[in-house]
């Protein structure tokens, strides 16, 4: 390789970087501007955006409406997706291939489709709109990257461990509880965190299946459809930073919990 | 029996501990595998490798049959019928009109062909962006600081559609960051209207799906080995040769993925063509959308729409992915 060419390459890589990075500094400042006005130059600064959405009850509901979302169907997609994966890694039965067509399915369909059709699905299965079927929604969007996740890891597991255990007489659940299950804790603790994520950021599927509580990134919405003002910045901003944080941190648990 | 005498235990500390626990059924474990409902139940979950087969595979395809597939085939089913929700009184037909109405108007097909487009120019955006930040990544960083540099990617992608979408309309608004630059650089004197075109909805979905499009090259390229270009090198080959003729066909594959996610992802979004772009941008999910902010009686023809979509995009995607590995079997021979 040229030098030459590697001091190219590296300077389109920062240069995405500022790519990726800058709209979002921007975004950041542009929450501290003194003004109601969102433009550059920022003249006067003030921290008032900041503080008075840590003291908006409307903001900070949306907050833990879109946590309690997140976590309740992170639960039940870790648990459909683990067990999708014990299912179809390693064993060979008829259907195999249309059972794990169908497992990835969701996470092709996009986005505006999967929501219309969860739509159509929870008004059917009687489900109304609101937290119930934004949960619902969520955990079937998020199985396919469970069951993924899992099923690589669960193809690293040696057999012999297994077989160890039936020889001393444990039965398959115990075998799993034992032997399996505290194998796939990695995988398992980075699908959930990828999860929350995907539940926390959704808007598509909580806009089409949102009762009258909206969800953070449904409030975001409907408050840029009425204009932007600051105070959306600094809404926007706690979100960043919390979903940003938990990324890293899982990020660095994960590998963590990899390498041991 | 197997009972670890003493110095063994000490030597092995606290998991041969563990196994002696276990053997007196002194634990959860060993209690629960004593209890009898359990075993009862146990014994009967597993009698024959047959039902504990059955026991396994019940939930998983009950829930891929109901709930991955099932919405999708009430979508279908609704598509074809006149009246959904069907009111009382109101009996329910059949009918292909719904799929009837999508050609005979413009204002139909022109977003849907519209988004088609608009998804394959930015799918070939960002791979035309990306592959060289992945090149970069897997060929120039060294292995150490690979994780490091690639991690300095993820974090922005963690944030929301939403987010990132506002983030962007801060950046090209008329008073936004480019413009302000330009105008005190001295290029212009008032601000180019990047704002809802095509262009600002591009910029927006380019920096939504680059990372679907980054992550498959990376390991693409990743996997190949460097012994490849040097063998091309030394037989000659120039750089633009190799890089034709040795990496890009060893990465279809990644390529292929890489643009069939994107193009998938970039044909469903809705808030960001909303918020980026225009009237004369109006992509298919608003038309989609608007069927299911009206009255209930819309739903057939939403669905309907739904459901071309998503077929185009299937079929666009499938024959994509074919002539990918037409093109690579082509190549490797």
């Amino acid at each position: 390789m040229t030098r030459g060419n590697r001091i190219f390459l590296s300077c389109i890589y920062w240069a995405f970087v500022l790519y990726v990075f800058v709209p979002l500094i921007l975004m950041v400042l542009m929450g501290f501007k003194d003004s109601k006005f969102i433009g550059f130059p920022i003249r006067s600064w003030t921290l008032d955006w900041y503080t008075g959405v840590l003291g908006n009850t409307e903001v900070l509901s949306a907050f833990g409406y879109s946590v309690a979302i997140a976590v309740l169907s992170t639960l039940i997609s870790v648990a459909v997706g683990t067990w999708i994966a014990v299912l179809l890694e390693g064993r060979k039965f008829f259907g195999r291939t249309a059972v794990f067509g169908l497992t990835v399915l969701p996470a092709l369909v996009p986005g505006i489709i999967s929501a219309i059709a969860f739509r159509i699905y929870a008004r059917w299965l009687g489900i109304e709109p609101g937290m119930g079927a934004i949960i619902w929604a969520h955990a079937v969007h998020n199985v396919p990257f469970v069951a993924l996740v899992v099923m690589a890891r669960l193809s690293t597991l040696p057999k012999s461990q297994i077989e160890a255990a039936r020889d001393l007489g444990a039965d398959p659940v115990i075998t799993f509880m034992r032997i399996t299950l505290p194998y796939l804790v990695p995988a398992i603790l980075g699908a959930s965190i990828f999860c929350l994520l995907l539940s926390f950021d959704d808007f598509v599927r909580s806009f089409f299946l949102g009762g009258y509580d909206p969800t953070l990134p449904v409030l975001i919405f409907a408050k840029l459809k009425s204009g932007m003002s600051p105070e959306i910045n600094a809404i926007a901003t706690v979100a960043l930073v919390l979903t940003a944080a938990i990324g890293i941190w899982a990020e660095r648990f994960t590998r963590r919990l990899n390498k041991d | 029996m197997g009972y670890p005498d003493m110095s063994d235990e000490t030597a092995q500390g606290a998991r041969s501990n563990q196994t002696k626990d276990d053997l007196s059924g002194q634990t959860f474990w060993g209690r629960l595998a004593g209890w009898t409902p359990y075993r009862l139940l146990i014994g009967l979950a597993t009698a024959s490798p047959r039902r504990q087969f059955l026991v396994l595979a019940a939930l998983p395809i009950v829930w891929v049959l109901t709930q991955h597939l099932g919405p999708m085939l009430q979508m279908l089913r609704v598509s074809l019928t006149d009246a959904y929700p069907v009111a009382p009184g109101v009996e329910q037909h059949f009918t292909l009109d719904n799929y009837a109405r999508f050609f005979g108007d413009r204002i139909f097909w022109q977003p849907f062909f519209r988004t088609l487009i608009f998804a394959g120019v930015f799918t070939f955006c960002t791979l035309i962006l990306t592959y060289p930040v992945a090149y970069f990544l897997a060929r120039h960083v060294s292995r150490k600081n690979q994780m490091l540099f690639l991690l300095l990617l993820l974090v922005p992608f963690w944030v929301g559609e939403i987010v990132r979408t506002y983030a962007i309309m801060i950046l090209l608004g008329n008073t936004g960051a480019v413009n302000q630059l330009l105008k005190w650089i001295g290029l212009i004197d008032r601000p180019i209207p990047f704002m809802y075109t095509s262009f600002s909805m591009g910029v927006g979905i380019v920096y939504l799906t680059a990372l679907y499009m980054l992550l498959p090259l990376y390991s693409a390229l990743e996997k190949l080995p460097k012994s490849l270009n040097e063998a091309a090198a030394d037989l000659g080959a120039s750089a633009w040769t190799r890089f034709r003729r040795v990496t890009l066909p060893l990465t279809i594959e990644g390529i292929s993925s890489g643009c069939t996610l994107v193009f998938l992802i970039s044909t469903g979004f809705y808030a960001t063509p909303v918020l980026l772009g225009g009237p004369s941008t109006t992509v298919f999910a608003e038309t989609i959308a608007g069927f299911f902010h009206v009255a209930g009686d819309e739903w057939p023809t939403g669905s309907a729409f739904a459901t071309i979509m998503f077929f185009a995009a299937l079929v666009l995607t499938g024959t994509f992915q074919k002539l990918m590995n037409a093109l690579r079997k082509g190549d490797s021979k």
